[in-house]
């Protein structure tokens, strides 16, 4: 063998090698921008070799607080740190999304606005979450059933992944829940922009016997995927905070959304049996 | 609906034990625990005593082979005038018949005779691996492994058996029983045998001891044969000895293998005669006319020797029950769906269906699951399809309200199939969807089948469960009877 011979050799296993480790490296960026997950298994932590360690599990079981994560010298771990910037990342997104029309097709649920006009508005001016657009009202006027029994109204409120997250859960469970306790409703639909006390305005227009409002909560870093369920018996211009009744909280890892639609029916009936809603209803 | 008084629930006790028969009244307080802004959630916060029954001679009939109903009949009557209680404002409590009594002719009639006339729901409650559950909850030791880091074992030891049960964390780990007991040998203060115990019989023989009724004993042997006693049961205990079927001091068992014991409580009879001083002669011994006094030291000294730490018990003879009137009873979610006019209901065994969230998300092998789990019921209780029962559902975390519709669907159709005759349909959830799954089968069943289906409640294949009247229009009590580790 010469040396042009070994040179040559050499220069093929060069580049042989090249090719492969850049084939390999397109390989690695191709597969993780396809399947980038972090999920439980990847920050999950634990106290390594706790003293208690049936202890550490009962307190971590009733909270869904990041307690019993350990640490690297007095800070959180950066599996800890990134499951924090990311939940806080999912509740922004909640905030600034929009409700797929899809899913609102699904339910047949027609679109109204309220005078929010943009996020970034909504977010200052609550007040204009609580009038609907005049165009709203015409709306409602010409499509909805007046003076029902039981009006289901729809809103993004804060979270639009709330809606997307547990409408299909809750509002099937809530439709049964109105048959079982012999319960009739109008015509529901959906508010965009919406603010709790939205319901008066709503009242106003189509005068129910109750009002029932799903809508997203302002989302936070256990959730943001959680939902209220507000409802008033005859709510009207003038109603007082004291006067709603809310189940909150409603998302998977909170209160079981099929289970918080089943028990409104019930909440409902017995406002309507005792006319009355909020703190002097009876449960 | 149930009368509420106050926020309070009444509840009795009633303990038919070998020597003596206790009651108790107490006063089980509930209250919401959950926000205003979740679903409602109660618990009962406070459990009351108002009224303690003294101690009576359990009577029997002169064999002493049955249970004389009419004078206990007749006592109890005046111990619910004592306390100021009408049997109809009683909503909750159990009887129970312990130790030897349950071996009498007439124990298991006497026992639902009494929980039927006793009060709305009041449940008959019989075994011993129960027993040694109530004493537990009773004396204190459950209350205390919810405190400490270790197990806790409570030793319930009365005139016929040792019922042991084992806590950690607040959760029951099981229980043992040894026929170990203050009456299994009677004597007299001249040393003389009166009665031996024919479930003591194989263990002397084994020893190789030999009593006889009629003939006199010294202070030395029959020391010597109760710390023997002693001794076995505490290396059995401390798993020195390995548990087996065949030893003749094992009564029953739901444990292979015992685990580490850090703590000990002792209760029952023997427990309260710790409080007096240790016997020195046959004549001191016999004092009760039995080894009770003995027994209570020696078992006492055995534990030492082990280097077990003892804690005393807040509550000795009375343990069983007060664990019967105050710890038997919880009560359920309170998103619910029951059928009222069908409660109270006794009595119900328990079929398990396990289904997985991945399973009831695909709606894979739901079906078949609930279909075999069916039939094999029907094998097992057959010629007795009429016999109500109840399902429970477990392994369902999370799900849509489409796939629980489906299971609902399915579920009812199966029943229907194989239950054509049972009216009503009890449905026991793990988790908080009772209202939910219950809602599901009233549109299913289109009223054909009373529905009743609650949540948040812990049963296991083997139990029984008895579901009391609603409270407060939104749960109802309910008593669990675990015989699932009763091997005998």
């Amino acid at each position: 063998m010469n040396q042009a011979d070994i040179q040559q050799i050499v220069e093929k296993v060069m580049m042989e090698l090249q090719t492969r480790i850049s084939q390999q490296s397109e390989d690695k960026i191709d597969k993780d921008e396809k399947s980038f997950h972090y999920t439980a298994v990847d920050w999950l932590t634990h106290v390594p070799n706790p003293k208690f360690p049936e202890g550490i599990d009962e307190l971590r079981k009733v909270t869904p607080a990041r307690i019993g994560v350990w640490r690297t010298g007095t800070r959180p771990l950066t599996k800890t740190i990134l499951k924090l910037q990311l939940d806080h990342a999912a509740a922004v997104d909640a905030v600034s999304g929009e409700v797929l029309d899809s899913l609102l097709k699904e339910f047949n649920l027609f679109t109204v606005e309220t005078c929010y006009e943009n996020k970034e508005v909504y977010l200052k001016r609550p007040d204009k979450g609580r009038v609907l657009t005049e165009e709203a009202v015409k709306t409602i006027q010409e499509r909805c059933v007046k003076k029902p029994q039981v009006q289901i109204v729809v809103s993004d409120g804060l979270s639009a992944s709330a809606i997307e997250a547990n409408l299909r859960d809750i509002y099937p469970a809530l439709l049964d829940s109105l048959e079982v306790n012999g319960l009739t409703q109008g015509t529901p639909f959906f508010v965009k922009g919406g603010r709790v006390a939205c319901m008066d305005h709503i009242g106003e227009i189509l005068q129910p016997e109750v009002l029932v409002l799903l809508i997203g909560e302002r989302p936070g870093l256990v959730s943001a995927n959680s939902m209220s369920a507000y409802m008033c018996y005859r709510p009207r211009k003038g109603t007082v905070e004291s006067e709603r009744t809310v189940i909150s909280n409603i998302h998977s890892g909170g209160t079981h959304p099929v289970e918080a639609g089943a028990y409104i029916g019930t909440v409902l009936r017995k406002m309507i049996d005792q006319k009355a809603s909020g703190v002097r209803l009876e449960l | 609906m149930s009368r509420v008084d106050g926020q309070s629930i009444i509840s009795v006790g009633i303990d038919i034990g070998t020597s003596t028969t206790k009651f108790i009244v107490s006063h089980l307080k509930y209250a919401k625990v959950s926000s205003h802004f979740s679903l409602p959630r109660y618990e009962i916060v406070e459990r009351k005593i108002v009224y303690e029954s003294p101690m009576y001679s359990t009577p029997l009939k002169e064999k002493r082979d049955e249970i004389d109903l009419k004078t206990l009949a007749g006592w109890l009557e005046e111990q619910y005038k004592k306390a100021g209680v009408n049997v109809s404002e009683v909503k909750s409590g159990a009887v129970i018949i312990t130790g030897e009594t349950a071996t009498k002719k007439n124990a298991e009639s006497i026992l639902h005779y009494l929980a039927e006339k006793s009060g709305d729901f009041v449940v008959a409650i019989a075994g011993a691996s129960l027993e040694a559950l109530l004493a537990g909850k009773g004396s204190g030791a459950f209350l205390r492994s919810k405190e400490v880091k270790g197990t806790v074992a409570n030793i319930d030891i009365g005139g016929g058996t040792a019922n042991v049960a084992l806590f950690r964390r607040g959760k029951v780990l099981g229980t043992i029983t040894y026929h170990v007991g203050g009456r299994l040998i009677e004597l007299d203060q001249n040393g003389e045998i009166t009665f031996i115990s024919s479930s003591i019989q194989p263990w002397l023989h084994s020893k190789n001891y030999q009593l006889q009724v009629k003939k006199k004993i010294g202070f030395r042997e029959i020391q010597q044969i109760v710390q023997e006693m002693c001794k076995d049961m505490l290396n059995s205990l401390t798993g020195q000895k390995p548990i087996r079927l065949d030893d003749s001091l094992i009564h029953s068992t739901s444990f292979q293998v015992i685990p580490p014991i850090d703590e000990v409580m002792i209760s029952g009879g023997i427990g309260q005669l710790l409080e007096k001083e240790a016997p020195k002669t046959i004549y001191d011994t016999a004092v009760y006319g039995d080894i009770g006094p003995l027994l209570a030291h020696e078992v006492v000294k055995a534990i030492e020797n082990c280097s077990l730490k003892i804690i005393k018990a807040t509550q000795t003879s009375r343990a069983t029950v007060i664990g019967a009137g105050m710890q038997s009873t919880e009560i359920s979610g309170a998103t619910i769906h029951v059928t009222a006019s069908r409660l109270p209901i006794r009595n119900l065994p328990i079929m398990v269906i396990e289904l997985n969230d991945e399973q009831i998300k695909s709606g894979d092998y739901v079906y078949e699951q609930i279909e075999q789990a069916m039939i094999e019921w029907k094998q097992y209780f057959q010629g007795e399809q009429e016999i109500p029962f109840a399902i429970h559902i477990r392994g369902i975390s999370y799900c849509s309200y489409a796939a629980l519709k489906e299971v609902a669907k399915v579920l009812f159709s199966l029943y229907e199939k194989y239950f054509p005759r049972n009216p009503v349909l009890v449905v026991i959830c793990e988790n908080d969807i009772a209202k939910a799954l219950g809602q599901l089968l009233v549109l299913q069943s289109k009223n054909k089948v009373d529905i009743i289906s609650i949540d948040q409640v812990v049963v296991e294949q083997g139990d029984y469960i008895d579901i009391g009247e609603t409270i407060n229009q939104s749960m109802v009590p309910v008593v669990i009877k675990t015989l699932a580790f009763m091997k005998n």
